[in-house]
């Protein structure tokens, strides 16, 4: 009562403005509910739920597909405590559940969901099969702890034998399907996964090119990435999927997917120049002129002293980047025609059932869900990015 | 204390140079857009030597160290350190950084580095020697500095006498000829300026050969074999600490010394 008075009735005009808001709050709160469990129509997501996640991929491989990512979830939990050090075991059980809820509680409430909707038992066995390899992946990153003879083999190789499983998997499943076969919120995933893995070390390279000393580097960098930032996505989307043509014959032209890929590269390269571009400024002078007085070179100073401490500063906004390149993967089926989330989303209610009944809402509700819990995790998983490198009190 | 290797005479001409002289500095001039930092600055450092630079403020003392390592570029004159001319070629200005060690006012530890890695990377990075070897050396360092139980912690967790310290270790790291301390004690706290002017003392004492850019005049009275007025871009004055604090000849020098005790 006393944080009631205190907080939302402290004068008649705060007690106002705490009414409206509130039943404004409550009101669509009521309207979600009820818009979920009574008024939706969720049949048209149950019965398109495997169009939704991969598109048109031909079935009998589907396999190959969970098993790719299986083996990503392998490599990710692998990878990321192969070289941590055991800290704060002694936290209370308690606390290290709640971090964990918050960590994937969205992303495993997600999982259920979909487990629901596709009812059977394939998705229950693949996602045990997912948690499996997320388990493995640990206890391979603490035998690299526990082992001396294990810590001895070089990071570099190490890094690269976890990286084979998922790359083998991929490739496979590639080798049995065309790449233009893909689509659903797969396509949208690995459109992602590709481009910000690309973008990011061009971008580094773009930035460092923009502050080099040689002018015609610097000036190259700079038209690159001023040309690019000042183009629509939408618009070089579009380009893409007609200029090439002018260029390539049409037959060795490749698909939309390689060509949605190679713009958001480009893309976001731009935009991560800048970024990392910012947070090389933001360090200090005096880090660079240490380096030299030492001794090293121009480029040991950059690779070893200001780019470490420039991309650590930069973890936010580039995450924000690489978050609304992920939400953006969408454009692309609007522009080439790829077969993603967000065009079979669309596509669905124009099917015989739904056809003319308003489905839209259900459809663009699920795809929404989609987007907001991968952006909800990389955004957390950020975060914890940046406590760990100890952004701000190092 | 006893190896003062020039008359100053010689100092003051600047004309010849002995074999002795790690660091030479013939006419040296150098502006920046329209301040004139240095004025004509000849001035020799020799083995073993340990020269203090005093003087008020922008008279150009840091300047002065930062062109020995060529952090700036002086823009006539001569630089001459360890045999090796500085120019515009890299080959040398890498040679002479080698053989060079510098101590900021700032400290600039790498913050991201853990206080050995800070140490060892001048060694591993510039000299090419393995890891074992230079974190071994890193950790020799850190103990003659004392503070070895340091070693794993991050910068920012020491403190400002604990950096300077650290800094002192980097740059000794390098195994270098000359040491040059811009400042070195001008960031800290009170308490903690004595730890770090121990730490010189005694490198002092051992025989390195350094120039020391610094405003703490005890210091200077002790250690200096030679103290180095400076006022306006120029050398004003060079003697003996004897010679300067107790006798100075100039106006300037008596005015500023006047101000300051």
């Amino acid at each position: 009562m006393t944080w009631m008075r205190r907080n939302l009735f402290r004068s008649w005009w705060d007690g106002i403005l705490s009414l409206v808001f509130g039943a404004l709050a409550v009101y669509v709160v009521w309207a979600l509910v009820n818009f979920v469990f009574v008024t939706g129509r969720w049949e048209i997501i149950e019965v398109n739920l495997t169009l939704l996640l991969v598109g048109r991929f031909p079935a009998e491989e589907l396999w190959l597909v969970g098993a790719s990512i299986v083996g990503l979830a392998f490599w990710i939990s692998a990878a990321s405590s192969s070289f941590t050090q055991p800290v704060e075991n002694k936290r209370p059980w308690g606390a290290r559940i709640l971090d964990a809820v918050q960590r994937f509680g969205l992303l495993a409430g997600l999982g259920l969901l979909l487990i629901v909707l596709a009812e059977g038992m394939t998705p229950i066995y693949w996602a045990l099969a997912i948690v499996g390899g997320i388990v493995a992946g640990r206890a391979l990153g603490a035998t690299r702890r526990a082992f001396a003879w294990v810590g001895k083999i070089p990071a570099l190789v190490w890094h690269a034998l976890l990286i084979a499983a998922p790359v083998t998997l991929i490739a496979l499943t590639l080798t049995r399907s065309t790449l233009d076969s893909w689509g659903g919120f797969l396509i949208n995933f690995y459109i992602a996964i590709i481009s910000i893995v690309l973008s990011f070390p061009l971008g580094v390279l773009l930035a460092l090119g923009r502050r080099s000393t040689l002018p015609i580097v610097r000036l190259l960098s700079t038209t690159y990435i001023e040309l690019i930032r000042g183009a629509p996505l939408f618009v070089l989307l579009l380009l893409a999927g007609v200029a090439l043509e002018f260029f390539v014959p049409v037959d060795l032209a490749p698909g939309p997917i390689f060509r949605a890929v190679t713009v958001f590269t480009l893309f976001t390269a731009a935009y991560v120049a800048e970024i990392v571009r910012g947070g090389l400024q933001s360090v200090a002078k005096g880090q660079t002129e240490a380096g030299k007085a030492l001794g090293l070179n121009t480029s040991k100073v950059t690779f070893l002293i200001t780019l470490p401490q420039a991309l650590r500063n930069v973890i936010p906004a580039q995450i924000g980047q690489f978050i609304s390149l992920f939400k953006d993967t969408t454009l692309a089926g609007a522009a080439l025609s790829v077969l993603e989330v967000l065009n079979i989303g669309t596509a669905i209610t124009k099917q015989d059932d739904f056809l003319g009944q308003g489905y839209i809402y259900e459809s663009l509700a699920f795809v929404g869900l989609l987007f907001w819990v991968g952006s909800y995790v990389m955004s957390r998983e950020s975060q914890r990015l940046e406590k760990r490198l100890g952004v701000g009190q190092r | 204390m006893s190896n003062k290797v020039f008359t100053d005479a010689t100092q003051m001409s600047g004309g010849r140079t002995s074999d002795d002289a790690i660091v030479v500095m013939q006419d040296v001039y150098k502006r920046f857009k329209d301040f004139e930092a240095l004025k004509k600055i000849n001035f020799q450092v020799g083995k073993q030597e340990v020269v203090v630079v005093i003087g008020p403020s922008g008279s150009g003392k840091s300047t002065l160290i930062r062109c020995i390592n060529r952090l700036e570029e002086h823009d006539a004159g001569r630089i001459i350190v360890d045999g090796t001319e500085l120019t515009m070629d890299i080959r040398n200005i890498q040679e002479i950084r080698k053989e060079t060690g510098m101590v900021f006012q700032s400290f600039n530890l790498f913050p991201h580095l853990s206080v050995l890695t800070n140490v060892a990377i001048g060694p591993r990075q510039v000299r090419g020697m393995p890891k074992a070897q230079a974190e071994a050396l890193a950790l020799e360092l850190l103990e003659r500095v004392r503070i070895p139980e340091q070693a794993n912690k991050y910068p920012s967790q020491l403190s400002g006498g604990q950096q300077q310290r650290v800094a002192i270790a980097r740059a000794l790291a390098m195994k270098p000829k000359v040491m040059l301390f811009d400042e070195p004690t001008s960031a800290l706290d009170p308490e903690m300026i004595n730890e770090v002017l121990d730490v010189i003392k005694e490198l002092a004492r051992e025989g390195m050969t350094m120039v020391v850019v610094t405003h703490e005049m005890g210091f200077a009275k002790e250690v200096a074999d030679r103290v180095v007025f400076m006022a306006d871009g120029e050398i004003v004055e060079v003697g003996t600490p004897a010679e300067i604090f107790d006798n100075p000849q100039e106006e300037r020098t008596k005015k500023f010394l006047s101000q300051i005790l």
